[in-house]
């Protein structure tokens, strides 16, 4: 076991429409200030930086920070996919956690294009191929966005294993606007009704247009530190990294199930692992951020983190248990639906949310007397990281 | 490999876990992580005494290893008190290994009671015990893991274990009830039959086998089928000396006989082998299935009855094997003259039936369309080919009557395909009638013949069956015939006649034909029939056509010799309608009786040769060939011709092909298409034009193209569906422009086709889906809910009400829906056909539910409607 790693500092930056944010590095540069402010952190003390992002030329990660600080530290570059931000603060927390840093820097930004996501490389492979003919082979292809019919199909898939109504994943996005309302990060906060959402154009059956999180830019950064560096700034509980995983794909991904084609074994070992580490299992969380990309894989991913059995998703939903006043908050933030879903900066908004919980400044959507909180960031090829806070 | 499969956080319950198996699988569970009850009342095998010794030395044994483990002293009886154990400790109970166990080997003669007792309360109420007051527990958690241990001895026997094998298989139909009863609530049941060395087989095996029975075989079984990975349920497994096997009910098909038949212990004695007959059998794992045969049975209503001759059960409506034949000019003039037609060539009425060159054309004599069902049926008896259940040889059958009909006029060749199956067949008291219908098709499949053959079959009646109709038809009226023509038989006339087929040497070989009991070879009926049905035509069909022929039925009375003279006498009853009778003048007889020939009214239209307007036209098509050249300007067309597939589409598409090699673009960004490269592409198609071609013609499949590496994607793999949007685009048009470049010129638009349409089959289906219900009123049980369907292309609308009694089927809609699916009327007829299942269709987005889920998913019950 290593150092116990805390999280002193985190900021984000409110996510925009493709074409209507700043540039990537202004919109990084401005959620590390942020998060140094919130540590009270001098950029000199950070010893390395970890940058995470999926669309860009190489060494953005460099450029980022260049506008804070140029004080020739390590900046490594990091791409997972849509889990890339947490891919970021792991490799950062590791850095603590083996004794080679006492303080870490993990950014995300992302500056996307309008329309579906695409691929600029048309001389080799495609990474995802092995996922698609998965699909094809269950479902076929179809001129919707891919990523729609991957989470849509393995919502189908969900369907007929559970019988589960079509309604119940509309609800899903009636919660998160309901929790977006109250945070001012958040990108689409005006309540919709079930019906409203149900009645939005179908993408790719059971998911209509207010299902899918829309591609977005933004920024969020994290710095990591040893309860040393904690206590040198003079902080006494800081929040910690209880446990934290990545998982990629296993040969189950590549079978014949569309559920778990989307990550459902990679998401559920790591938080199996995640429970292990931290000693703390699912019944103890208090809030979690997950990765509701499509509202289908908020209700996959509720069975993932053993927050409900297997096939009761349903239940757990319609008893209210994934918000205010049931078992679990389920993304406070409004999560990927709300807020939007900027690739690399996703896992540090996610963080900065849970970070802002644990010390009860989450204002009109805090959760009362939260004390562990759990992250799950997916990204398909693939990887999906689950991360437990804690503050005692 | 995958993980370690670990027991952390589960509790265990391992009941007689003091030793042997119990305490191996103790110790295993527990060094997986698990928390273990090792229940263990201490007593001797035989179940004598108590004592905390060997339950107190394994927990220590776990303890030692780092584990966590309770004991507990209390016997099976008292379930509630091993369990309570489990909860006081730990609060949950995920697993129970039923396995306490002990022995009062006797042989039957000298059980006692208390033997036979104390047996059935340790293993069978023990087990019960245990496993009830764990059950409410696991029902709670969602979670549980039941493992029952039976033996060999009560699955296959074993001398003076009367006693424990009955109370060990009492346990094998407890597993298979309570692994239905917790599927719902994921508590897997499982039973394994081991055989290991434990305590109380000791002494009973010689040491070396001892040996080789290590429970160390037996336990990483009971630990799997306890983990959480495991899904198998309702298992028996043999176990032990490295074996891991599993065992399953065989039950042989069996004989079925049908309901209303008598069952006779001497049928069963005569069914006897086929009862245990193991070369064909089913692997029965549920009730329902067990009642398949019974149910089937049922449904098949009662006996039509029968005998050792004729089983009418299994021969009305079984299909002969298809005869295909062929006849042409020279078939039809041997026929006529066998007939006795143009006895003299100088009458050159007719020579059309028998010459090529005739003035106005050769015609067929019609009563020839009776030959392709006959020569069908004698050729498939000469094979030894009968229907199943007719059991009786040709030395028993007279032909009785005969009908035929014709569609339209024969040509004068054709190659036909005839189809027979058994129509109707009657108890007449001695014999029996059986009826072969026999309809012949052409080359194009169209039904041209239809005839049936009515034999009787000499001592074959008599089980009580129905009679049959028994009016007379076809009775000459009362006067005078209209029309009375006399036939000299020539005395070779049925060795020209058995040319055309029936080569029954009865006809041929007088001694055969004394035999039988025949003072010569008689003249074939069928002679007869044709020479009588050749003088009608002669006489009434207008101009002497003889293709105004439409229908002839003829009843056989007597048999004719040749040399005899035959006389036909003709009553008209109407323009369409001549009822004939034929005597031999000799004797007097009535040798064909209650016949009659339908005419047309007016010439049907000979038939258009399809198949040879398909053949030409084939030929044709083969002398173009279409290239890729072709589809890209086919293409190119076609978006121009819909600017809307370039809004959707928004990419642009370089083909690469080889063999020869040639590059082309697809630009559905600017909505054209044309060669070489005429923008960046989005994504790049590498393949051979031969392949492209197929893929383009639909004969090739994109996706086993792609995985068997014979096109090559570049580029932007997601963005190739959007070659999707080409899909609708008729093949027709590339067909146009190959045309177009081998003529070098444009081609004038062809005239514009209606699509062929399409016939819905959701009316058809929801028919047979009624009278399914209404045959079978208990399938609506197994779905009960209101299905309201939207079935679309074309567009109707169905409720299917299973959820009231009746359950009712109606078109249109209903604000009481449980669940409403949407589907095209094409992917409903797949379902109906069995084709698709609902799953795969729901997964395809063919198949729309809103509503309730769970009524939809049992939409399999349509398969087999269409």
């Amino acid at each position: 076991m290593g150092r116990k790693v805390n999280v002193i500092g985190v900021g984000m930056v409110p996510f925009a429409k493709p074409g209507q944010s700043e540039d990537y590095n202004v919109m990084a540069a401005k959620a590390i200030k942020t998060a140094l402010a919130d540590g009270g952190v001098e950029y000199a003390e950070v010893e390395q930086a970890v940058a995470g992002y999926v669309f860009g030329d190489s060494t953005c990660g460099q450029r980022a920070v260049y506008d804070v600080g140029l004080t020739g530290i390590p900046v490594y570059n990091v791409n997972n996919n849509c889990s890339t931000g947490s891919s970021a603060l792991m490799l950062a927390k590791q850095m603590v956690e083996g004794g080679i840093v006492e303080c870490a820097l993990a950014v995300g930004f992302e500056q996307m294009k309008k329309g579906a996501l695409a691929s600029a490389w048309d001389d080799r492979p495609n990474p995802l191929n092995l996922h698609v003919n998965v699909m094809n082979e269950s479902q076929g292809f179809t001129s919707a966005p891919p990523a729609a019919q991957m989470f849509g199909g393995a919502g189908r898939e969900y369907r007929w294993k559970y019988g589960t109504k079509r309604e119940t994943f509309a609800k899903v996005n009636a919660k998160a606007r309901r929790h977006a309302a109250k945070n001012p990060y958040a990108l689409f906060r005006d309540p919709l009704t079930v019906d409203e959402i149900l009645a939005s154009p179908e993408v790719f059956d059971p998911l209509t247009r207010y299902q899918c999180c829309p591609p977005t830019c933004g920024a969020a950064a994290a710095i990591v530190c040893s309860d040393d560096f904690a206590k040198k700034k003079g902080i006494g509980n800081p929040v910690y990294i209880a446990g934290q995983t990545m998982r990629t794909d296993y040969e189950s991904s590549f079978g014949d199930s569309m559920i778990k084609m989307v990550g459902f074994d990679m998401a559920k070992n790591a938080a199996q692992a995640v429970y292990e580490e931290a000693g703390i299992g699912p019944e103890d969380v208090d809030v979690v951020e997950l990765h509701d990309c499509f509202t289908t894989n908020e209700v996959l991913t509720y069975e993932a983190l053993g927050l409900c059995n297997e096939g009761e998703a349903e239940k757990f939903i319609d008893e209210g248990d994934n918000t205010y006043g049931g078992k679990f908050v389920t993304n406070p933030s409004g999560g990927l639906l709300s807020k939007g879903h900027p690739l690399g900066a996703t896992g540090l908004a996610q963080c900065a949310e849970l970070v802002w919980q644990l010390r009860g400044q989450a204002e009109g959507r805090q959760v009362d007397g939260a004390r562990i909180a759990l992250q799950h960031n997916l990204g398909l090829g693939g990887a999906a990281v689950v991360t437990m806070y804690r503050r005692d | 490999m995958g993980k370690d499969l670990r027991f952390d956080g589960r509790v265990a319950i391992v009941t007689g876990a003091g030793q042997g198996l119990g305490r191996s699988h103790a110790l295993l569970l527990a060094a997986r992580g698990a928390k273990v009850v090792v229940n263990d009342l201490g007593g001797s095998k035989a179940g004598d005494g108590k004592s905390s010794e060997s339950a107190d030395r394994v927990v220590e044994e776990i303890k030692q290893a780092g584990g966590e483990a309770v004991a507990n002293y209390d016997s099976v009886e008292d379930g509630d008190a091993i369990v309570k154990t489990a909860m006081d400790a730990w609060e949950r109970v995920d697993i129970v290994v039923n396995n306490a166990g002990i022995l009062r080997d006797k042989s039957f003669k000298n059980m006692s009671d208390a033997d036979w007792n104390i047996i059935f309360r340790v293993h069978s109420y023990g087990a019960y015990k245990v496993t009830k007051a764990a059950w409410p527990i696991m029902n709670e958690q969602g979670y549980g893991r039941i493992i029952f241990t039976t033996s060999a001895a009560g699955i296959y026997g074993n001398f003076g274990q009367t006693n424990y094998s009955s109370a060990k298989l009492s346990l094998v139909g407890f597993a298979n009830t309570l692994s239905l009863e917790g599927q719902r609530k994921n508590i897997l049941v499982n039973t394994i039959a081991p055989v290991a060395a434990s305590r109380l087989t000791e002494g009973l095996l010689p040491p070396a086998v001892f040996d080789a029975l290590k429970p160390d075989y037996v336990s990483p079984l009971v630990a799997y089928l306890c983990s959480e990975e495991s899904d198998a349920t309702g298992g028996l497994y043999e176990v032990g000396g490295g074996l891991y096997s599993s065992l399953r009910w065989e039950r042989t098909k069996g004989k079925v006989f049908r309901l209303g038949r008598e069952v006779t212990p001497e049928s069963l004695r005569e069914s006897w082998s086929q009862i245990n007959d193991f070369s064909e059998t089913e692997h029965i794992s549920t009730l329902m299935e067990s009642l398949g045969p019974v149910i089937r049975n049922v449904e098949a209503g009662p006996s039509k009855g029968g005998n050792e001759l004729i089983d009418v059960d299994a021969a009305l409506g079984a299909k002969y094997p298809d005869v295909v034949s062929s006849y042409d000019e020279s078939d039809l003039a041997l026929y006529a003259l066998g007939v006795g037609a143009a006895s003299d060539p100088n009458e050159t009425g007719d020579l059309q039936l028998v010459y090529e060159g005739a003035s106005g054309g050769m015609k067929a004599l019609a009563t020839y369309a009776v030959m392709p069902g006959v020569n069908a049926f004698l050729g498939l008896a000469k094979e030894g080919v009968t229907a199943p259940g007719l059991n009786y040889g040709l030395d028993r059958v007279l032909h009785g009557e005969q009908y035929v009909e014709v569609v339209r006029p024969l040509p004068l060749k054709a190659t036909l395909t005839t189809k027979s199956v058994v129509k109707e067949i009657w108890d007449k008291g001695k014999g029996a009638l059986v009826v072969i219908g026999g309809d012949s098709y052409d080359e194009d499949g169209d039904l041209l013949i239809k005839s049936e053959m009515t034999m009787f079959v000499r001592g074959a009646g008599g089980w009580g069956g129905e009679r049959g109709p028994s009016a007379e038809v076809n009775l000459p009226p009362d006067r005078a015939p209209d029309v009375v023509v006399e036939d000299a038989i020539p005395a070779n006339q049925a060795l020209l006649y058995r040319l055309s087929g029936d080569w029954n040497p009865l006809h041929a070989d007088p001694d055969m034909a004394r035999a039988f009991g025949f003072e010569r070879p008689i003249l074939h009926g069928l002679c007869t029939f044709g020479y009588a049905g050749r003088r009608v035509l002669e006489k009434y069909a207008p101009e002497g056509n003889p293709d105004f022929f439409k229908s002839i039925r003829v009843r056989f009375a007597d048999n004719v010799y040749p040399g005899d003279t035959l006389v036909t006498e003709m009553w008209k009853e109407s323009d369409q309608r001549i009822v004939f009778q034929c005597k031999v003048k000799e004797r007097d007889a009535v040798v064909i009786s209650n016949a009659a020939i339908e005419l047309f009214e007016k010439l049907p239209k000979p038939k258009e040769k399809k198949s040879e307007a398909l053949a030409t036209e084939a030929a044709e098509e083969a002398t173009v060939e279409a290239m890729a050249a072709d589809i890209i300007a086919a293409i190119d067309q076609h978006l121009k011709d819909n600017p809307g597939i370039a809004e959707k589409g928004q990419t642009v598409f370089q083909l690469q092909l080889s063999d020869p090699d040639s590059v082309w673009t697809i630009d559905l960004k600017g909505g054209s298409a044309g060669p070489g490269e005429i923008a960046k592409p989005d994504v790049t198609l590498k393949l051979s034009e031969a392949n492209y071609i197929a893929l383009q013609k639909g004969e090739a499949d994109a996706m086993k193209l792609f995985t068997t590496g014979k096109v090559k994607v570049a580029g932007d793999m997601m963005a190739v569906n959007k070659l999707e949007l080409l899909a609708e685009m008729p093949f027709e048009l590339v067909l146009e422009k190959a045309e177009a470049r081998v003529r070098g010129g444009a081609l004038a638009p062809p005239p514009p086709s209606a699509p062929a349409a399409y016939e819905p089959l959701a009316p058809t289906l929801f028919e047979a889906l009624a009278k399914r219900l209404e045959e079978q009123p208990r399938l609506a049980d197994e779905v009960g809910a209101v299905l309201q369907f939207y079935v679309r292309d074309p567009d109707s609308k169905w409720v299917v009400d299973l959820e009231h009694r009746p359950p009712a089927l109606k078109s249109g809609e209903t604000d009481g829906a449980t669940t409403t699916i949407t589907i095209a009327d094409a992917d409903l007829a797949a379902l109906g056909s069995g084709e698709a299942t609902a799953q795969t269709l729901f997964q395809k987005g063919k198949l729309r539910i809103d509503g309730e889920v769970e009524p939809a998913r049992r939409l399999n019950f349509l398969k087999g409607l269409i």
